[in-house]
C-alpha cells in the first residue's frame, strides 16, 4: 500500500471510501478510495460483479440512469466536488467514460458517431482537424468512415467508442473492459494506442479490466476489487510479482488444481 | 373506362396522403430523436387548430400574426411536455413512455374539449374553393396548399437532421446510455424533437382545420399519421412523405371500387389492412432502419 499516501494535488481524481446503493437497497460498492495522478494510468482490477462498473458509473454519473446513487463519500476531480453535477456537465470539466459493450451509435456512420460527441461549443473547424487526429490514431476508422457503424467489426467499433470519447476533449479518460471479446493483437493494438495518447497529450486513464495481464503492461498502478471493497493496491510491478494476484488473475502460480484455488480464494476473502 | 376521372382520383388521393404525411412527420420527428411512438400527435395538431382560432376567431388577429404566435406557443407546449411528464421517464422502458403518450393524447383531448366544446369550428385561411382545373382533373386548392407545406416542412427536416444538433438528436434515439457518455444532453434533444413536431403540428391542424373543421375529430389523424408512419417506417422522413402518397392514393382509388361492391366504408379498412399487411410483412418499412444483428 505504498502509493496511497500521495499528496491530493497531483491526483486529478481521487475517490474517498465511496459507497453506491442501487434502488435504496442494495449496496454495491463499500467504501471504496482509489486516486488517479495527473497523467497517470491506474488500472482497476476485478472479478465478475466485483463493482468495477459501477465505480465507474459513479464516476462518471451515469448512475443516475440505473437508479443507483452514492450514498457516502466524496469523489473529486480536479479538487473539486462533483457528487451533484450531471453527467453531461461533468463531460464538459473533462470526464469521459467509455462504456462496457462499446455502444457505438450503430445507425450513425464512425464520422457521424464523431460529430455527435463533439462538444456543442467546438467551432466546425476544430471538429474536422480533432476528426483528422482520431483518424491518425485509429487508420482503421479512417478507411470505414462512411459506412454504418453498427456493421463495423468489434475491434473497429471499440476505436470508433474510443475516439468519440476523445472527441469530447476529455482530462480524464475511463474505459470499461475495452479488450473484452477481441482478438489479443486487437487488444495490444487498442492498448498501445491508449498508451500513446497517454504519452503524448498527458491524458489520465482509468482502465477497467478483467484482462489483468494486459492492463498490468501499460498502466503504473493497480486497485484489485472485490465484493465492492478495493482488497489490494500497488505498483503494476508489485502486482505482477503477487503471488495472490497470479494465482486468481494471471493464471500463474505453481498449477492447483480449480478446487483448490477456489477454497483458497474463499478463505483469502474471509481474511481480507 | 373513364381515364381522366380515375387520374383525378389518383391525383387528389396523393395530395390528401401528402396532408396524412403532415401528421407522420411529426411522429417520424419525435421518433427519430428518441425511438418513441407519440401517441398524441393527434391531439398536439387538434391542439395546434384551437390555439390558432383563439387568436384569430376569439381575440380576431390576423392569420399572419395568428399562426406565428401559435408555432412559438406550441413549441413550448412541445418543450414543456418534455420537461414535466418524460423527462424523469428518460431511460426507462419504451413502453411506460408509450403509455405516457397516450395518457398525454387523453389529457389534451379532454382539455381542449373542456375549453372549447364539441361542436366543429372553421378555420378560413382564405384558399379559395372555386373549381380548379389541371387539363381536365378537377383539384382542390387546399389540398394543393396542404401537399406544398408538405413537401417543404419534409426538405427542412431532412435538411435539419443533417446539422450538428440533427446527428446528435439521432444519436439519442440509438442510444440513450452511450449519449450521455460523451455529453450529449439527451434531455434537451428529446425535448427539442418535442418542439419541433409541435410546430409540424401547427402547420398540420392550419391545413387540417381548414379541409374538415377544427372539432374533437382531428385528433383521429393520429390513425392515419400512425398507419403512414409505420409505412414508411417510424424512423424516415422519406418514408412518410412516398407512404403518405402512397395510402392516399389507394385509399382514393381503392375505395372508389370497393364502396361499389360493399356499399360505402372502406376507407378505413383500407388504412387497417395496410398497417397490419405492414407490420406482419415488413415490420420496419419501406425505408425505415433494419436492427442491425452482426453474425
Amino acid at each position: 500500500m505504498a502509493q496511497n499516501e500521495t499528496n491530493l494535488d497531483d491526483l486529478i481524481l481521487s475517490l474517498n471510501s465511496i459507497e453506491v446503493m442501487y434502488d435504496s437497497v442494495l449496496l454495491a460498492i463499500k467504501g471504496v478510495s482509489i486516486g488517479v495522478p495527473r497523467g497517470g494510468m491506474v488500472a482497476l482490477l476485478g472479478s465478475n460483479g466485483a463493482g468495477k462498473s459501477t465505480t465507474l458509473k459513479a464516476i462518471s454519473g451515469l448512475l443516475k440512469a440505473e437508479r443507483g446513487k452514492v450514498s457516502r463519500g466524496d469523489i473529486r476531480f480536479d479538487g473539486k466536488l462533483i457528487g451533484d453535477i450531471s453527467p453531461q456537465d461533468r463531460v464538459a470539466m473533462g470526464i469521459c467514460h467509455v462504456i462496457e459493450g462499446r455502444r457505438v451509435f450503430e445507425h450513425l456512420t464512425p464520422d457521424e458517431n464523431l460529430d455527435a460527441a463533439a462538444p456543442q461549443s467546438m467551432s466546425r473547424r476544430k471538429i474536422a482537424s480533432e476528426k483528422e487526429r482520431m483518424y491518425e490514431y485509429f487508420p482503421r476508422l479512417a478507411d470505414r468512415k462512411s459506412s454504418q457503424s453498427g456493421y463495423l467489426s468489434g475491434g473497429e467499433q471499440q476505436m470508433l467508442a474510443i475516439a468519440r470519447a476523445l472527441m469530447t476533449q476529455p482530462r480524464l479518460l475511463m474505459l470499461d473492459e475495452p479488450s473484452l471479446g477481441l482478438a489479443p493483437f486487437l487488444v495490444a493494438e487498442i492498448f498501445g494506442i491508449i498508451q500513446r495518447i497517454n504519452k503524448e497529450q498527458g491524458l489520465s486513464v482509468l482502465l477497467v479490466e478483467q484482462n489483468a495481464i494486459a492492463a498490468l503492461e501499460i498502466v503504473s498502478h493497480g486497485y484489485l476489487i472485490e465484493n465492492g471493497r478495493v482488497v489490494m493496491h500497488d505498483t503494476a510491478e508489485s502486482l505482477k510479482k503477487n503471488s495472490d494476484i497470479q494465482e486468481f488473475y494471471l493464471g500463474g502460480g505453481e498449477g492447483k488444481n480449480f478446487q483448490d484455488i477456489k477454497h483458497y480464494s474463499r478463505r483469502k476473502r474471509w481474511l481480507s | 373506362m373513364d381515364w381522366i376521372f380515375l387520374a383525378e382520383l389518383t391525383v387528389n388521393g396523393a395530395l390528401t396522403g401528402l396532408l396524412y404525411s403532415l401528421v407522420a412527420i411529426g411522429l417520424v420527428l419525435i421518433y427519430k430523436s428518441s425511438a418513441v411512438p407519440n401517441l398524441a400527435q393527434g391531439a398536439l395538431t387538434m391542439l395546434g387548430a384551437y390555439v390558432v382560432l383563439a387568436f384569430s376567431h376569439n381575440l380576431g388577429w390576423p392569420l399572419w400574426i395568428a399562426i406565428p404566435l401559435a408555432v412559438v406557443i406550441m413549441f413550448f407546449v412541445g418543450i414543456g411536455i418534455e420537461r414535466v411528464a418524460l423527462r424523469r421517464l428518460a431511460g426507462r422502458p419504451i413502453v411506460m413512455i408509450l403509455m405516457m403518450t397516450m395518457g398525454l393524447d387523453i389529457f389534451l383531448r379532454g382539455t381542449t374539449l373542456a375549453i372549447w366544446g364539441g361542436s366543429s369550428r372553421s378555420l378560413n385561411l382564405g384558399v379559395s374553393y372555386d373549381p380548379f382545373f389541371v387539363g381536365d382533373m378537377l383539384l382542390s386548392r387546399i389540398h394543393i396548399v396542404g401537399a406544398a407545406v408538405a413537401i417543404a416542412i419534409f426538405i427542412a427536416s431532412v435538411l435539419f437532421f443533417r446539422t450538428r444538433m440533427g446527428i446528435r438528436l439521432r444519436a439519442i434515439s440509438d442510444d440513450y446510455l452511450a449519449s450521455w457518455s460523451v455529453g450529449i444532453s439527451v434531455e434537451g434533444g428529446v425535448a427539442l424533437s418535442w418542439g419541433l413536431a409541435s410546430i409540424v403540428a401547427v402547420a398540420t391542424g392550419v391545413i387540417w382545420g381548414e379541409v374538415q373543421g377544427v372539432d374533437q375529430s382531428l385528433s383521429l389523424l393520429l390513425l392515419k399519421g400512425l398507419t403512414v408512419a409505420v409505412l414508411g417506417g417510424l424512423d424516415s422522413i422519406l418514408g412518410a412523405i412516398v407512404a403518405g402518397i402512397i395510402l392516399g392514393i389507394m385509399e382514393s382509388v381503392g375505395s372508389f371500387y370497393l364502396d361499389a361492391i360493399v356499399g360505402g366504408g372502406s376507407r378505413d379498412l383500407i388504412v387497417a389492412a395496410v398497417l397490419i399487411l405492414t407490420v406482419m410483412i415488413r415490420p420496419h418499412g419501406l425505408f425505415g432502419r433494419h436492427d442491425i444483428e452482426r453474425i
